[in-house]
């Protein structure tokens, strides 16, 4: 998330992507850099255990939103 | 509050860069107060969050992880007697003041000032009761070694407080051993257990040898350096054993039954302490936060005009 927000503010569109159980800490963070509000997308938790092709089909049903958050 | 410690309330302690977060000296004196404080504990607050504002110790990783760990709080020199810290019976426990409060200014300060707040930026699982306070001092006087911040580059006459990230504490019982291996098998093995979160690179341990165990090391004339030579050297595990619980990836080949994996790296990894009762054959192991970004900072207490 941090990392997003200050590529950002260095001109490099970036994407944020947390898992769902950490939606409150992405915007708290958010919030500490003075940007309530600021889009991130996120995914169902947990990743770690999954199977490739579990994680696979993940990355697959987030390209369409990373891309519309890049070209935003 | 800020008296006890010679400071002006607009005084900058530190940052926490990640947080876009700045840490001033009269917010740290209110969490102070709230947390019952007496205004001399106060020059401990303050060298207590100076030190987690420093950057070896990486503050966001340790506070934010849903490892919940602790900040032990580890107090050495003169001021442990001016202000009546506990370096002896029951020292994890309740009852003394200075130790109580001084741990809960910190964590009220981590909280208040630093954003560190349960669900937010405290993402603790299960964090642990250390997270309310976690104070103590070192028994120097009847340690078999020069004092922990002496051995972390501090002059003797100077106080020193050090910070270490810690998400539990266990306590290691040996009532038969007389001499130092039978006893260090047994911390080598309670710091080299399946469930260790720091499997995949060196951090730190923390050990807190208590009396019974103090003294067959003192008898024994091992070093500091000695002590955690032997803990390095019996803490590790075949490869093998990690894979079987998952705790590597893929299948363990012939060869990983014979290939070891240290835990620890490098003596000073092993911070060893003496302190608690006399009495009982206890002392206690506290596995660092599980990774080897942060590390434990030892900062000298200022006592200005106090």
């Amino acid at each position: 998330m941090l990392d997003a927000i200050l590529l950002e503010q260095h001109g490099v569109p970036a994407v944020a992507i947390v898992t769902d159980v950490f939606r409150a800490t992405g915007e708290t963070m958010a919030m500490s850099w003075g940007l309530a509000g600021y889009p991130f997308l996120d995914t169902p938790h947990p990743i770690a255990n999954l199977r490739d092709k579990d994680l696979d089909a993940r990355a697959d049903r987030l390209v369409e939103p990373v891309v519309a958050l890049l070209t935003r | 509050m800020l008296a006890g410690g010679g400071l002006r309330g607009d005084e900058v302690f530190g940052e926490i860069p990640g947080r876009n977060t700045v840490v001033v000296a009269d917010k740290v004196a209110i969490n102070a107060v709230l947390a019952g404080c007496r205004p001399d504990y106060f020059p401990v607050v303050v060298a207590a969050v100076k030190a987690l504002c420093h950057p070896d110790f990486a503050y966001h990783g340790p506070a934010s992880s849903t490892g919940g760990s602790a900040i032990v709080l580890v107090v050495n020199g003169p001021i442990r007697h001016r202000v009546g810290l506990n370096a002896g019976n029951n020292l994890f426990g309740q009852g003394t003041r200075a130790n109580a409060t001084i741990g809960r200014a910190v964590r009220l300060t981590m909280m208040n000032v630093m954003q560190t707040r349960p669900g937010f930026f405290d993402r603790a699982t299960l964090g642990n009761p250390g997270k309310y306070s976690f104070c103590f001092a070192e028994n120097e006087e009847e340690s078999p070694w020069p004092p922990l911040h002496v051995e972390r580059g501090c002059r003797p006459e100077e106080s020193a407080v050090t910070v270490y990230a810690s998400n539990s504490l266990y306590q290691v019982y040996n009532q038969l051993a007389a001499t130092p291996e039978p006893l260090l098998r047994c911390f080598a093995d309670a710091l080299s257990n399946l469930g260790l979160p720091n499997v995949k690179g060196f951090n730190q341990a923390l050990l807190v040898f208590a009396g019974e165990h103090s003294e067959v090391l003192a008898k024994s004339g091992w070093s500091r350096r000695e002590v955690a030579a032997f803990l390095i050297e019996h803490a590790r595990r075949p490869l093998a054993d990690f894979k079987r619980a998952t705790r590597l990836p893929g299948e363990p080949t012939a060869s990983d039954e014979t290939t070891v994996r240290a835990l620890f790296e490098r003596p000073e990894d092993v911070l060893i302490v003496s302190a608690g009762g006399r009495a009982g054959s206890w002392s206690a192991c506290l596995p660092g936060w599980g990774n080897k970004w942060t590390k434990a900072v030892t900062a000298v207490i200022e006592e200005g005009s106090a």
